[in-house]
């Protein structure tokens, strides 16, 4: 198991974004967070890397507790994120974006950088080969010296997982990745994403194009209001009368019926 | 010939800009990591008075006094960095001008180390003490053609000019390392630089000190170059004074302080011969930049540029070029 959540609830002042949350992540899979807008899928990314401390319960990451750590912390424990709307070093070429996702794999201090010390020459070396390796892995290798601000909107999205990826995850947490790509780029970052499992990363993604998740994910949980409505193989999801109630409406249904 | 280019009052100026320049890479340290202090002069005012004290009262080298300048000063980066963490933006440039002000005041009230407003004459020279270790291997500045008084001058610019030149390699090369990568993270996005696993309140405090450091060194060599300091040197002008020498340059490269820090030196020293005007024109230029030129005089694609055209220098076709034009 790589992640298990227990009974996690987050409240901001009186309102309950996440009421009592449980689910275990298993090694290797890709696991789906969907739920309508608002049910608080992004906050329990902010949660499982301590962005907001959960109001009580508990993650335990690889058999370890993790709740109450420093975001640092966990990133290199092993969890690495992407953002909703986008969140690179817009100032920064493309390679460096990716440099910086190393950051947590080495050590060199401030002396070690000045006099270019054995160590650092070849932890730097070991970094830009890594972030080329990336790079070509979601196919923006020859972008490495643009300006990140300037990539197309697609291509941001690439680089954020290639960022996170430098920091070598074990588990990946991709929140809208698809969101705002056309079809032949989501069917790109498909290809993609199936690409970082066989490296070994598990991955958690929050995403609405339904589709997509139901092709990409071994397993799913709903989230609504806050609350975990579901969980199971995609087939079992489209199927749980809940599910097509929470996104369909229930009279609907019934006039189906 | 040298005795005649060597202008003791140029010597001077030149010395004036180049611990400007250290002033200046103090404050770009400290806004590379997105951290707006206007706390420098403060620290330069503990430099410059820790060295200049220890180097009086306990005839301390003054190259020890120097060096516990900026330590003393690095050790109260620290003490305000840890709880500035806290601020950002304007709210940390508020804080840090307090603190800045506390420091002045307390030079100010100290009288019986301090000397108070009078503040404190008889710091040994920078260059005397220099000339003196010449003396003593026999050497004469007259086998240079130099009077004794521009041989101090000079023996201050060189020494000054090598400690720039170490520390502008020092930090083009911390800029170009993980360490640098992580400031220019944080500058940009904080959340997302801690995301991707930088420990921000290290980095902060660690840009935060170094700028703390730098300017307790700068005002340590201010010290033994003016050998007489007042609490009056390091008001809250001269933390402006400072903070626009990297505005004005650019704070995005070290480049643009150090262009700032000479170009903002030499102007009112230009500008003499109208005095009653200089700071006026000193006025007008800041509005016209902050109105034409917000983000300072040299930045990424102005340094591009130049890169291209020394590129093309180097290829052989400028020549080409220039004939075309001809």
């Amino acid at each position: 198991m790589v992640l298990e959540l227990k009974n996690i609830t987050k409240n901001f002042g009186g309102i309950s974004a996440l009421t009592d949350v449980s689910f275990q992540i298993n090694e290797g899979e890709i696991f789906g967070l969907i739920g309508p807008n608002g049910a608080g899928k992004t906050t329990l990314f902010n949660v499982i890397t301590n962005m907001f401390p959960p109001t009580s319960g508990e993650i335990s990451f690889l058999g370890d507790k993790i709740s109450g750590l420093k975001p640092h912390k966990i990133t290199d424990k092993g969890i690495c994120r992407t953002f909703q709307n986008i969140r690179l070093f817009s100032q920064m070429s493309v390679l460096e974006n990716v440099l910086v996702g190393s950051h947590c794999r080495s050590k060199s201090g401030v002396l070690n950088s000045v006099l270019r010390t054995k160590a650092q020459r070849k932890e730097e070396t070991n970094s830009l080969e890594a972030a080329s390796e990336l790079l070509e892995l979601v196919g923006l290798s020859m972008f490495q010296d643009t300006i990140a601000e300037n990539l197309a909107y697609g291509q941001q999205r690439r680089l954020e997982i290639a960022r996170a990826l430098a920091s070598n995850p074990k588990l990946l947490l991709l929140d809208e990745p698809a969101a705002g790509m056309n079809e032949t780029e989501t069917e790109s970052l498909f290809d993609l994403i199936k690409k970082v499992q066989k490296r070994g990363v598990t991955v958690l993604l929050i995403e609405h194009d339904m589709p997509f998740v139901m092709k990409l994910c071994d397993r799913i949980t709903v989230l609504n209001f806050g609350k975990k409505l579901a969980e199971g193989t995609p087939t079992e999801i489209q199927n749980n009368q809940e599910v097509i109630e929470a996104y369909l409406g229930a009279e609907e249904d019934d006039e189906i019926a | 010939m040298l005795g005649v280019i060597l202008n003791p009052y140029h010597l001077q100026i030149v010395s004036f800009i180049l611990i400007n320049i250290i002033l200046g890479i103090s404050i770009y340290i400290t806004l590379s990591s997105g951290q707006l202090s206007l706390g420098n002069a403060g620290f330069m005012g503990i430099g410059a008075y820790t060295s200049a004290l220890l180097t009086i009262n306990f005839d301390l080298p003054i190259f020890l006094g120097i060096i516990l300048g900026a330590v003393v000063a690095g050790v109260f980066g620290i003490l305000i960095g840890i709880p500035a963490l806290r601020l950002s933006g304007v709210y940390l440039a508020i804080a840090t001008l307090g603190f800045g002000e506390v420091i002045r005041v307390i030079f100010v009230n100290w009288e019986s180390i301090t000397q108070g407003s009078i503040g404190l004459s008889g710091i040994p020279h920078l260059g005397r003490e220099l000339f003196k270790s010449f003396q003593i291997t026999g050497f004469d500045p007259d086998m240079l053609g130099l009077k004794n008084n521009q041989f101090i001058y000079l023996l201050v610019v060189l020494t000054l000019l090598l400690v720039n030149i170490l520390l502008i390699w020092f930090f083009i090369r911390q800029n170009k390392s993980r360490v640098g990568r992580a400031f220019a993270a944080i500058k940009m996005d904080e959340k997302a630089a801690e995301s991707m696993g930088i420990n921000i309140t290290y980095y902060k405090v660690l840009s935060f000190t170094q700028g703390a450091i730098l300017a307790g060194f700068a005002g340590a060599l201010y010290a033994h170059v003016m050998a007489y300091i007042s609490p009056a040197d390091f008001a809250y002008h001269r933390a402006v004074d400072i903070l626009i020498f990297s505005i004005f340059g650019g704070s995005e490269l070290i480049w643009g302080a150090i262009f700032g820090a000479t170009f903002m030196t030499i102007l009112p020293e230009a500008l003499r011969f109208i005095s009653d005007y200089r700071y006026m024109i000193y006025g007008v230029v800041l509005i016209a930049m902050m109105a034409f030129r917000p983000q300072g005089i040299i930045d990424v694609s102005l340094l591009n540029w130049f890169k291209k055209k020394l590129k093309i220098k180097r290829g052989g076709s400028l020549g080409i070029r220039t004939k075309k034009y001809n």
